[in-house]
């Protein structure tokens, strides 16, 4: 290898401002060592390099010199003293507890982070969970009112039942075309003008029809209220009547006729 | 005082030592790092804490890896490149060029500085435009070469002869000032 050629390549300056690779520096160690020319070349360019720093540049202020040499105080050997191990110890003793505390200082923060991520996770299950049971207890308490008013209701009617007069009049289908097996009672309280009737079995209606309930007195049959097939054994309520020798039930269109359609007549019965 | 006799006072945590090691190398080390980092508040503190490092660390340099002055200067030209990518500088400052380097100087109070910037300029005189470039780059704007390569498409070997020139240049010349 020529020893000029390499010295004129550049790495020398490059080794010099710390920009080789760790193999290159390497390299030019080897050759600086085997080669005086080269570590010559080396050691005048360094020579070259401070030089031109050192006259270029402005001293720094009297300040940092104090700032720098405040901050080393506890670096220094006492005068007379041998080297001994200690300033290392009071680096190293100055520098560990640092480290422990900020090492402590980050497991605490990830520590902390975590708790907060998995309290606000919990937070936000348990608020789920809760606005779900508020609002099963919105709707049990709508159900409750629902029931307590339909326990109300039939409570009166139950009440009215038992205090008032009332008769009993079975209007069956047997006899009749339609429906044999139909069976609806009229509850009747003659005095109080009270009807109520209670469907034992009849059967449902298409959209366009209702059952309609007749009182059949002296001026002929009087419509006295709609009845809802589907509730059965219940009460339902039907308009005042103070005068009737039978009830009955025919198949109307929707909302009910003046007149009743005879020819469907489900059920019939007289009062005894 | 011999190197070997300066690298074991500074082994030796000698306070005498390092106030010499401050005397004979704190202008050229502060002139790394202020070449670079131009606020001269920051080049201050990049100086004080790049000193620091030097006393403390002084058991990991190796004499068989290149002298004293080398290894102190990257210390200084590293924390200088690294102070100036960091986010607190590249939004306050401008890079740096040799203009504001030397008429930065020209204006320092002091007539000694003023003579050695004037030195300085008159340095820069001897190089040519390519050399100029070169050293303003690696000295005031603190790009590594392969970076210069790499940024303005020139290549590896004709950077690195580049550098060996003008530093070849700035070296006759030093004496003149």
């Amino acid at each position: 290898m020529n020893i000029q050629d390499y010295i004129a390549s550049g790495k020398l300056e490059l080794f010099l401002l710390g920009e080789l690779t760790e193999r290159e520096r390497e390299e030019v160690l080897a050759l600086a060592k085997a080669h005086p020319e080269i570590q010559q070349e080396l050691d005048a360019l360094e020579e070259a390099m401070f030089s031109f720093d050192k006259k270029t540049g402005v001293a720094p202020s009297a300040n940092v010199k104090e700032r720098i040499f405040a901050s080393l105080e506890a670096d220094f050997q006492m005068t007379g003293t041998p080297p001994s191990p200690a300033p290392v110890t009071s680096t190293s003793v100055k520098l560990s507890p640092w480290k422990s505390f900020a090492i402590a200082a980050s497991v605490v923060a990830i520590l902390a982070s975590a708790s907060a991520i998995y309290f606000a996770g919990k937070f936000y299950d348990t608020e789920e969970k809760f606005t779900a049971l508020l609002q099963d207890q919105q709707v049990m308490a709508d159900n409750l009112n629902q029931v307590k008013q339909e326990f109300e209701e039939t409570d009166s009617r139950l009440d009215r039942l038992i205090s008032g007069d009332f008769r009993k009049v079975e209007m069956l289908g047997e006899t009749l075309a339609m429906q044999k097996d139909a069976k609806v009672d009229v509850f009747w309280d003659q005095k109080a003008q009270e009807v109520f009737v209670a469907v034992n079995n009849l059967n449902s209606l298409s959209a366009e029809y209702d059952y309609q309930l007749w009182a059949i007195g002296k001026d002929g049959p009087v419509g006295i209220g709609l009845v809802n097939p589907g509730e059965k054994f219940t009460l339902q309520q039907m308009e005042a009547v103070a005068e009737a020798g039978a009830f009955a039930i025919t198949i109307e269109p929707k909302g009910g006729s003046k007149s009743p359609t005879l020819e469907k007549l489900v059920v019939l019965g007289e009062v005894a | 005082m011999q190197e070997d006799e300066l690298i074991a006072g500074l082994r030796g945590k000698d306070r005498k030592t390092t106030e010499y090691l401050y005397e004979k190398y704190s202008r050229a080390l502060f002139a790394v790092i202020s070449r670079i980092v131009s606020d001269s508040d920051i080049a201050e503190e990049v100086f004080h804490d790049a000193f620091i490092k030097i006393i403390r660390k002084i058991d990991s340099y190796d004499e068989s890896k290149g002298r004293l002055y080398t290894w102190m200067s990257n210390i200084c030209r590293n924390a200088a490149i690294d102070k100036l990518r960091s986010k607190e500088i590249s939004q306050s400052t401008k890079t740096n060029t040799i203009d504001d380097f030397v008429y930065g100087l020209e204006s320092q109070s002091g007539t000694m500085e003023t003579i050695e910037a004037i030195g300085v300029k008159e340095l820069m005189d001897n190089l040519s435009e390519d050399q100029r470039f070169i050293i303003e780059y690696i000295y005031f704007k603190g790009y590594t070469h392969s970076e210069i390569s790499e940024e303005f498409d020139i290549p590896l070997g004709t950077v690195k002869s580049r550098v060996r020139a003008a530093l070849q240049v700035l070296k006759k010349n030093l004496d003149r000032i």
